[in-house]
């Protein structure tokens, strides 16, 4: 007889990496789930048309697997490390909430902040911010509790796009940087993996863009997914980006006519006119210390934005009046000075950076670097225009694109400065088929980049920098790695503190520095979806440092060589099994610019397995226990879980004293949601939902670029000329030796108004010198690349992604040029060991005539050692081979995955 | 007259293996069995390399090896163009596993499950232990596509009679439809790009195009 089965089809999404989310479609049969789908109710609404990518089809998987943490534990063992075995035993989830409940009680009577003046509690969460979108109302408890510590990193910020994120977003709202895909006809990507990691949108759009002709040039050490889909591979030297990107510059401004840049750009929309004296500051006027330029109506210099001024573009004038102002207010006045414009000062620094220079240190024919200049030139069509939503914008379609390892580190400074500068040259910057930015997360709102566009001062919108001055500097850090007193760039939203030096936390709080305020470990640290001991630099340090927290409270999916310290596991709900609302469209992460924008629901495909309970459930209880419960509530009503739950035409608030269930937020979110996107039109609740999935309402494509609202507003690109971030460079170094501190002074380098080209390659030699190792015993370059199925790191685990990863080239291998491994005697699958000066990790080579002869590339982050299945692999790892240390530590705090190492063939030794 | 065809687009695809997961999570196939898999081809000398993604499976000849070989007539061959096993009559001899000169039939004994010897909760659900000692392979998801047809859908445009390798494809590499419809999307496709098959020499008249602007 045949068996009937109950099948439904439940919609849901996928955010476990930061291209989310993506929509998808789960299928269960009695009660099980049993296959991932893509949800094509939004065909012509999601920009990959309801599809998720090869990730999403492991949540079923990841559902089952029998190595899930699935009943609240504690550590008997009150010994952390390594090689220590917890002793983890279940308790019931009352013990669990109460042990921590009472700490957290405990911890509010002696007081929040503690004896050095940073908070008692701590919270980690990973990759990219995408655990907020499984956390279910958790940031609403944090808001309740008050001040947390976000400091101790686990590789997000430091290991990411870092200096484009805090550069990007200064300078063009992009803390997230994207080709203009869907218009662009010519891509320079350094390294910027975008089909491996630019999601589903990404993936579709780039090969649209491929249908149609799109030229993309990807230039990186090796033959990545990206660089085999695009029209040509440039195996440029590993770190020498910054040298090829200088003389691409020098050859548009010495080797081109002027008429192949954007001028009307340059003049109105940059600093270019602007006029800088002997400071290297510029000249200002007497009166309103407005920026000067040169009239060339008048043939004199006034303030920069006096109505009917042409200003001059290039040039050195004589000035008769002028102030500048230095760091802390250090003006000086001037009569008869000479001056130059910022374009002038700007085309004599490339002056030096010819391609022939770059050729001897990228290792980039000079010929190649001419042509690329020339087909970004030809490709640039200014003066061209195109209608947008009924306006019309310039049109010009060539985009840069930069990758991890380029814009972060040594060097990142001058790449994420050099694309920027290459957009802005031919007026590519935030317009259809540029160069354009997709969020926002150190200015407000976050969810709306254009609004957070205010003017500032001197022409450019106004800036969220962490004060320099004597008076406001904070000289003591209100947190452990210390990002506002550091890195003035990063700024000050709920964001910040993730994206500082996170590295120095654990660094610091183990090994302060000279002249600093020893930090003290938190007396409670929650980590979740976060795995430092594999993910970050010299992981067998980390692991250490881990261990050294006195109480650790992780939301735990298995075992893992983090939670291996924890004091506490809980186990949440996971993908399937559990419930939220989030934002989705408008513009966000990488390529996720659309034309809606809404609201998407996670469901419960399935129940929880085990003792799983829902993230709301346990914030709710967290709160409840500790006495929170009616922050709590007041912070989940303005907009905590994500939605304020009150607007002006409705009104969804919980009630703060009630402990609400999770289904009834959930529903209330659902109502705010769609009250306000449809302006109370179109409100649906959680039953609506569950049967459809999301709800949209139109985003307006214009809206994709920041240059309407720069115009609208008469404000310019803060470009090419960093004269602020001089002088506060120049600030935050007075400050720091009027304390004595002088181990930031490399760092404080990098604040110059034009970047000098960065020898990263040399920085690495003598940071090898110095940790008391000749750099000639490590030959090769080592770095990472990532792989569709792993760019995140909850996969590793599951089996099925490691099953189709088998098919990709490199996966759990060491990719070495095939000439350089016969040479060595070598062939496929022998297995080797990779030396570090700090650690060495062994595995399997994967020949390859895609990598440059030079560079060695190990595909992903694992070398586990706890996490159940993916301790059985064995496969290699960059992370434990990568020092921590500051001196590989840029202005911004971040460092890239990157090692001199050497290559011993291991023969039949394991 | 109908004949189901695949073209993957190679333009497009990025070896992502999405398909390779789809395809094993619809159709319940142990570890190590991949219907639809994409193969990543390195070609030339450093530095003049190309790397191309490339989706494998049966490819659905008109005139199949693994046809005449089977001794027992499980290998079938329908007027659409799918070639079907009948799992109930193979007797796991693997001769077609031998002559598929594309490598595109498998062969499991023993039950395997992703962790250990235990299935799990959605293995129990899943998996189909009618491919255990015969022959098996991509069959163009032919239930679905029956399915669809039966309720007046199109398959290759209508995503409940499409193979789940082609739904789940983010980059719109493949795409599935009837060649002996001129006007249809695998048609239209062809004629407007250059193409090649796989060992069109052996005389297979496979069932799957490759658009690849070399061809």
């Amino acid at each position: 007889m045949k068996q009937s089965h109950h099948v439904k089809t439940v919609p849901s999404y996928c955010y476990n990496c930061v291209a989310g989310p993506c929509l998808m479609k789960v299928k269960v049969k009695d009660g099980v789930a049993c296959e991932i789908m893509p949800n094509f109710d939004a065909e012509g609404i999601h920009p990959a048309n309801g599809r998720c990518c090869v990730k999403a089809y492991g949540a079923v998987q990841k559902t089952y697997n029998p190595n899930r943490v699935l009943t609240p534990m504690k550590r008997t063992n009150p010994k952390k490390g390594r090689n220590e075995d917890p002793g983890f035993v279940p308790i019931s989830w009352d013990e669990a909430l109460d042990t921590i409940c009472d700490r957290l009680r405990a911890i509010r009577e002696k007081g929040l902040i503690d004896e050095a003046g940073l908070p008692r509690v701590a919270a980690t969460f990973g990759m990219g911010g995408t655990p907020v979108s499984y956390m279910g109302t958790f940031p609403a408890f944090m808001a309740a509790w008050g001040p947390i510590d976000f400091s101790f990193g686990s590789g997000q910020g430091v290991k990411c796009v870092h200096a484009e994120h805090l550069y990007g977003e200064y300078w063009h709202r992009a803390f997230i940087v994207s080709a203009d895909t869907p218009h662009t006809r010519y891509i320079l990507s350094f390294g910027a993996n975008v089909e491996a990691t630019g999601g589903t949108c990404a993936v579709t759009r780039h090969a649209d863009a491929r249908v149609r002709g799109v030229k993309r040039v990807n230039i990186e050490p090796h033959m990545s997914i990206t660089a085999a889909a695009s029209s040509e591979w440039i195996p440029i030297k590993p770190k020498t980006d910054n040298a090829f990107m200088f003389a691409l510059l020098h050859t548009m401004l010495h080797e081109h006519k002027r008429d192949e840049l954007d001028l009307a750009f340059l003049r109105d929309r940059t600093a270019c006119p602007y006029l800088v004296g002997p400071r290297g500051l510029y000249l200002r006027d007497t009166e309103t210390r407005k920026p000067l330029v040169w009239n060339l109506k008048t043939d004199s210099a006034v303030p920069f934005d006096t109505p009917g001024a042409e200003p001059a573009i290039e040039g050195r004038f004589r000035i008769e009046h002028a102030v500048d102002v230095g760091a802390d207010d250090d003006v000086a006045s001037y009569a008869d000075v000479d001056a130059e414009t910022v374009m002038t000062k700007f085309v004599d620094h490339l002056g030096p950076h010819t391609p022939e220079w770059a050729t001897a240190i990228c290792d980039v024919p000079a010929e190649t670097i001419r042509r690329i200049a020339r087909e970004y030139l030809e490709h640039a069509c200014i003066g061209e225009t195109i209608e947008i939503d009924g306006k019309t914008l310039p049109f010009r379609p060539v985009a840069v694109t930069l990758g991890k390892n380029v814009n972060n580190g040594w060097g990142a400074y001058d790449c994420v400065w050099a694309r920027t500068v290459l957009a802005m040259l031919v007026g590519a910057l935030e317009v259809p088929g540029g160069t354009i930015g997709t969020s926002t997360r150190l200015n407000r709102p976050q969810s709306n980049r254009l609004k957070s566009v205010t003017p500032g001062d001197d022409g450019f919108m106004a800036t969220n920098l962490n004060p320099t001055d004597k008076k406001n500097w904070e000289a003591t850090p209100s947190g452990r790695n210390a990002h506002k007193t550091l890195v003035p760039i990063v700024g000050n939203s709920g964001w910040s503190q993730a994206l500082g030096p996170t590295h120095l936390a654990w660094m610091f709080t183990r090994n302060p520095p000279d002249n600093w305020p020893a930090p003290t470990y938190p007396d409670l640290w929650f980590i979740y979806r976060s795995n430092p001991s594999i993910s970050f630099f010299d992981t067998e340090e980390m692991a250490d440092c881990v261990a050294q927290m006195p109480f650790v409270v992780a939301f735990a999916y298995t075992p893992d060589e983090s939670n291996h310290m924890a004091d506490i596991l809980l186990p949440d709900a996971t993908d399937l099994e559990s419930m939220q609302l989030i934002r989705m469209g408008g513009t966000k992460f990488v390529e996720q610019f659309w034309k809606h924008q809404g609201v998407v629901l996670r469901q419960p495909a399935v129940e929880p397995c085990g003792e799983a309970r829902d993230f709301t459930w346990i914030a709710t209880e967290l709160a409840r226990r500790s006495g929170l419960l009616e922050g709590y509530n007041k912070a989940i009503n303005r907009g905590a879980g994500g939605m304020a739950l009150k607007g002006n035409d409705y009104d969804f608030s919980l009630q703060p004293e009630t402990a609400y269930e999770v289904k009834e937020i959930w529903d209330r979110s659902c109502k705010a949601a769609t009250a306000k996107y449809s302006h109370g039109d179109d409100v649906h609740g959680l039953e609506w939902f569950e049967e459809n999935g999301f709800f949209v309402v139109p985003f307006k494509q214009v809206d994709w670029y920041l240059y309407p609202t720069m115009v609208e507003q008469d404000l310019r690109f803060e470009l090419p000329y960093q004269e602020r971030l001089f002088r506060v460079g120049q600030e935050l170094g007075n400050r720091l030796h009027e304390q004595g501190i002088h181990w930031w002074d490399e760092q404080l380098k990098e604040y110059a108004a034009l970047p000098h080209w960065c020898d990263v390659l040399d920085t690495w030699d003598r940071a090898v010198e110095k940790m008391g190792s000749d750099p000639k015993q490590f030959p090769l370059w080592l770095i990472s690349t990532k792989s569709m199925q792993y760019a995140s790191g909850n996969n590793v685990s599951i089996q099925l992604m490691n099953e189709v990863s088998q098919n990709v080239r490199g996966h759990g291998r060491i990719l070495i040029n095939t000439a350089t491994a016969t040479a060595m005697g070598l062939k496929q699958d022998d297995r080797v060991e990779l030396r570090s000066p700090i650690a060495y990790t062994r595995g399997q080579v994967a020949l390859s005539e895609g990598v440059r002869p030079d560079t060695l590339v190990v595909p992903g982050q694992f070398g586990h050692w706890a996490t159940p299945y993916a301790k059985d692999l064995n496969f290699p790892s960059l992370n434990k081979l990568a020092p921590m240390s500051l001196d590989l530590t840029d202005a911004t705090g971040s460092g890239a995955d990157m090692v001199r190492v050497s290559v011993t063939p291991l023969g039949d030794a394991t | 007259m109908t004949r189901y065809v695949m073209v993957a687009d190679l333009r497009r695809c990025i070896g992502c293996q999405t398909c390779t997961a789809a395809c094993k999570m619809a159709n319940g196939t142990p570890p190590g069995v991949q219907w639809r898999r994409v193969v990543d081809m390195e070609i030339g000398t450093y530095p003049d390399v190309k790397r191309v993604f490339m989706p494998v499976g049966c490819q659905h000849c008109s005139n199949p090896p693994c046809l005449d070989v089977c001794p027992s007539g499980a290998t079938q061959q329908r007027d659409d163009g799918i070639v079907n096993i009948d799992y109930d009559i193979c007797i796991g001899c693997a001769s077609c596993a031998v002559a598929c000169p594309y490598g595109a039939r498998y062969l499991v004994h023993e039950e395997q499950y992703a962790y250990g010897d235990r299935p799990t909760e959605d293995e129990k659900t899943n998996y189909n232990n009618k491919y255990l000692g015969v022959a098996n392979k991509c069959n163009f998801c032919a239930e679905k596509i029956d399915a669809g047809v039966a309720n007046g859908l199109t398959p290759g445009k209508d995503p409940e009679a499409t193979p789940h390798c082609v739904n789940s494809c983010i980059s719109g590499a493949m795409t599935f439809g009837d060649i002996d419809d001129q006007e249809s999307n695998v048609s239209t496709l062809l004629r407007n790009s250059k193409h090649y098959r796989l060992k069109e020499e052996e005389g297979t008249n496979p069932g799957f195009y490759y658009i690849w602007d070399e061809a």
